[in-house]
């Protein structure tokens, strides 16, 4: 019988994703582990594999359509096998359950409806146990507004939830109600579809609508220029950036390291590692090194504040930060200090490959403990790189500039590099992370330290 | 147009059908001179004599039996019990002879009659002589059971069961005999299974029967001023049920309160309660369905006891409130 393809769960924030594009058409033959389509989570984009064989018999959502989780966005099966026309609803399984769940022989319509009476609530079993209290009516416009009653507030005895609970959440959610081809328009052109008058049902924009309204809009506004919706990672990395300026009191050491040495190491390492993993050693997996080891030696360092405490945290794991096409994610490096600069090299290079092809998967940007941010292939000399949270400090890294420095009484050149250290002045003070700069600056400076 | 009582709608459609139609007689107790218990066929003795207004011994057994001989030899025959409650002693000839006639021979035999009787409580007469016991006879294929609550409703409604060719149980509330409203002077016919909206709303759907539609549109008055809408809906027969009606006005409002002045428990209240749930207006309903009905208890003799065995107006308003979380 047909199985239901659902919209995954890949973090827990995520509460919906946005479909950019399906592999497979109506009628396709799928295989188990084939990518069927790709969507945009608000931290990554990601393919999703197929968890079952067959034929790719619906398709409920189209390119740029957002869907929440654990929806029902298709259906695999055999050719000719009857799947409704429209999508059943919110579903309670997660898909790898339901992928083994066989035992179930009833239509799919009539599962996915009962899954969606008695546990819409999805993964976390405690609230799976617990079934929703909604009238028939609350469950009907659920349905047709595809609400997840999970995420509805009742108003009734003991909770209950009304139609016109679902009714507000759907006004509350969406007060803009848009065609995808309106909204598709309206990021062409540049259109905020909230300020854009619908004149469908209940105020749905068609693209006529947002051609009006762009058409007035260009003779109003003072200044043009393309207006594109803040979504997915950019909105992402907007509301955490400025989350970790406001909560976080930020302070920025700076140090300039004397690289001769490191180079040198490099130089020679170079081959070597080459030669074990195929990629080439990079400044990026030295810094990463040196850092991790400096860690080791300053555990104050590598702390987080969870409500009233701070954590110390008994791993080190680093996050990288990545530029991507439409902001910055961070993958992690799992103990980087138990690992030699082969191993962090091929770790380093598969996870910067990764996420530039938007590959990386959840739990590799989780976890993460102190963050680097590497400007050093730009003419950057210094800055003053934002706090990660809920880690406690970042270290930006500039170029490295052949400089005249002071040595002995002579003024010779020498490859510098600035470092800087920004970190949370509530958990950490400026003098341990003095320290463990000069630590850093130090090992740096003398890399066979690392070899101790 | 004039106004008439129930009572005397109900005698109106009598006689008008008995003058057009000599195969209609009316048989019961104390239905001649005295002109029957609440004075339903008063002075029909003097137009249509005592051959035609048949008084019959006390025995409710003989007076159904004949009716249901009388209408298989091809008669139109009415029969008047005094109380209701007194279908029980008519209970074998209604329910398995009357209703089973046409059907166990195959058509070739049919049992046009109609037994008219008021029901229900209020008059002070006690427990033997107040009940509502309309459910028992639902439950019985081969009746039909109607039950008007306005001089409008039953004379139209009497015209339809008088002509119909099956058994039609009748049942007059004593409270609403006194009630009146227009009605037509000329004899017309209002179809069996047709419900009435007796008052539009778009809040709350209640269905009410007999002397607790008048109960339910008093309710919805003082609703309404609170600014909550109330739909009552007479069925006015309940078998053949109108369940379109319903289920539409419950689609249009999610929810449904049923008021009957029966006893709650087995009461048809819950007939229409489930037929609700079992439709399609299920996926409508914004609220469980509220039924009032009267207690389990026989209707007391002591008149405040009486009143508050049954539901009233405020118990109305209140079960609406409680349906609407207000």
């Amino acid at each position: 019988m047909a199985k239901e393809i659902f919209m995954p769960k890949l973090s827990s924030t995520m509460e919906v994703g946005t479909l950019l594009q399906w592999f497979k058409e109506e009628g396709d033959s799928v295989d188990i582990g084939e990518p069927l389509f790709e969507i945009m989570t608000d931290k990554i984009n990601i393919e999703v594999e197929s968890y079952e064989e067959g034929i790719l018999l619906k398709k409920y959502f189209e390119e740029d359509d957002e869907v929440p989780i654990n929806h029902v966005v298709g259906y695999i099966g055999e050719a000719g096998e009857k799947v409704p026309d429209t999508p059943p609803g919110e579903s309670g399984a997660a898909p790898q359950e339901d992928a083994e769940d066989t035992a179930a022989e009833a239509e799919p319509q009539q599962r996915a409806e009962a899954q969606s009476e008695a546990a819409p609530a999805s993964q976390d079993h405690h609230l799976s146990d617990e079934k929703i209290r909604a009238t028939p009516a609350a469950r009907r416009v659920s349905r047709e507004e595809s609400v997840s009653l999970t995420d509805v507030s009742g108003s009734g005895p003991n909770g209950r939830i009304h139609q016109g609970d679902v009714m507000a959440f759907v006004s509350s959610r969406s007060s803009t109600k848009a065609t995808p081809l309106a909204k598709k328009v309206a990021e062409g052109e540049g259109v905020n579809l909230q300020e854009v008058k619908g004149t469908g049902s209940h105020g749905k924009i068609y693209r006529a609508d947002v051609e009006a309204a762009g058409e007035s809009t260009q003779t109003s506004a003072a200044t043009g220029g393309k207006r594109v919706k803040m979504d997915g990672i950019r909105k992402v990395v907007a509301q955490r950036m400025l989350q970790s300026k406001t909560t976080a009191p930020h302070v920025t050491l700076t140090t300039e390291v004397d690289m001769t040495e490191a180079i040198s190491m490099r130089k020679q390492l170079l081959g070597p590692i080459e030669q074990q993993t195929g990629f080439r050693v990079s400044y990026t997996e030295i810094i990463l090194k040196a850092v991790a080891y400096s860690l080791t030696r300053h555990p104050n360092i590598n702390v987080s504040l969870e409500g009233n405490e701070i954590v110390y945290k008994d791993e080190i794991n680093l996050g990288l930060a990545v530029a991507v096409d439409n902001g910055l994610i961070v993958p992690v490096v799992r103990h980087a200090d138990q690992k030699g600069l082969s191993a962090l090299t091929a770790e380093c290079k598969r996870l910067g490959k990764a996420a530039r092809d938007s590959k990386v998967k959840p739990e590799e940007m989780a976890g993460g403990t102190f963050t680097v941010s590497n400007l050093g292939m730009y003419a950057i000399d210094a800055f003053t790189p934002v706090i990660n949270q809920p880690e406690s400090s970042i270290l930006g890294v500039g170029r490295i500039n052949e400089k005249p420095v002071g040595v002995n009484g002579d003024i010779v050149l020498r490859p510098m590099m600035v470092l800087s250290l920004s970190f949370d002045h509530r958990v950490i003070d400026g003098a341990p992370a003095a320290a463990f700069l000069t630590e850093l600056k130090e090992t740096l400076e003398q890399p066979f330290k690392l070899l101790v | 147009m004039r106004e008439l009582t129930y009572l005397e709608a109900v005698r109106e459609a009598m006689s008008q059908e008995m003058r057009q139609n000599e195969d209609v007689f009316i048989l019961g107790e104390d239905i001649g001179v005295y002109g029957g218990a609440f004075g339903v066929t008063r002075n029909m003795i003097e137009e249509f004599g005592p051959e035609r207004i048949r008084n019959t011994p006390i025995s409710e057994a003989a007076i159904s039996g004949t009716a249901v001989g009388a209408a298989l030899t091809g008669m139109r025959p009415i029969l008047e019990l005094q109380f209701s409650d007194f279908i029980t002693i008519a209970m074998d000839n209604m329910v398995n002879q009357a209703a089973k006639i046409r059907y166990m021979y195959g058509g070739k035999g049919k049992v046009p009659m109609v037994l008219r009787t008021p029901a229900g409580s209020g008059t002070g007469a006690a427990a033997q002589h107040s009940q509502s016991l309309e459910a028992w006879m639902t439950h019985v294929p081969g009746l039909k059971v109607v039950q008007p609550s306005t001089a409008y409703d039953a004379k139209g409604l009497l015209k339809a069961a008088m002509d119909d060719d099956n058994p039609v149980i009748f049942y007059e509330h004593k409270l609403c005999y006194k009630t009146s409203s227009e009605v037509p002077e000329e004899l017309y016919s209002i179809p069996l299974g047709k419900a009435d909206i007796k008052r539009e709303g778009k809040d709350v759907t209640i269905v009410a029967t007999a002397i607790m539609v008048h109960k339910s549109l008093e309710a919805a008055e003082a609703l309404e001023k609170e600014g909550i809408s109330a739909e009552v809906i007479d069925p006015r027969t309940l078998v053949p049920l109108d369940t379109d009606t319903i289920i539409q006005s419950v689609k249009k409002t999610s929810r449904l309160v049923v008021v009957h002045e029966a006893v709650k428990r087995g009461g048809f209240g819950g007939e229409i309660a489930s037929t609700i749930a079992e439709s399609e207006a299920f996926d409508y309903l914004d609220a469980p369905i509220k039924r009032l009905g009267g207690k389990a208890v026989p209707i007391p003799y002591n008149p405040e006891l009486e009143k508050s065995a049954i539901p009233s107006v405020n118990e109305i308003v209140a079960a609406v409130k409680e349906t609407l979380n207000r």
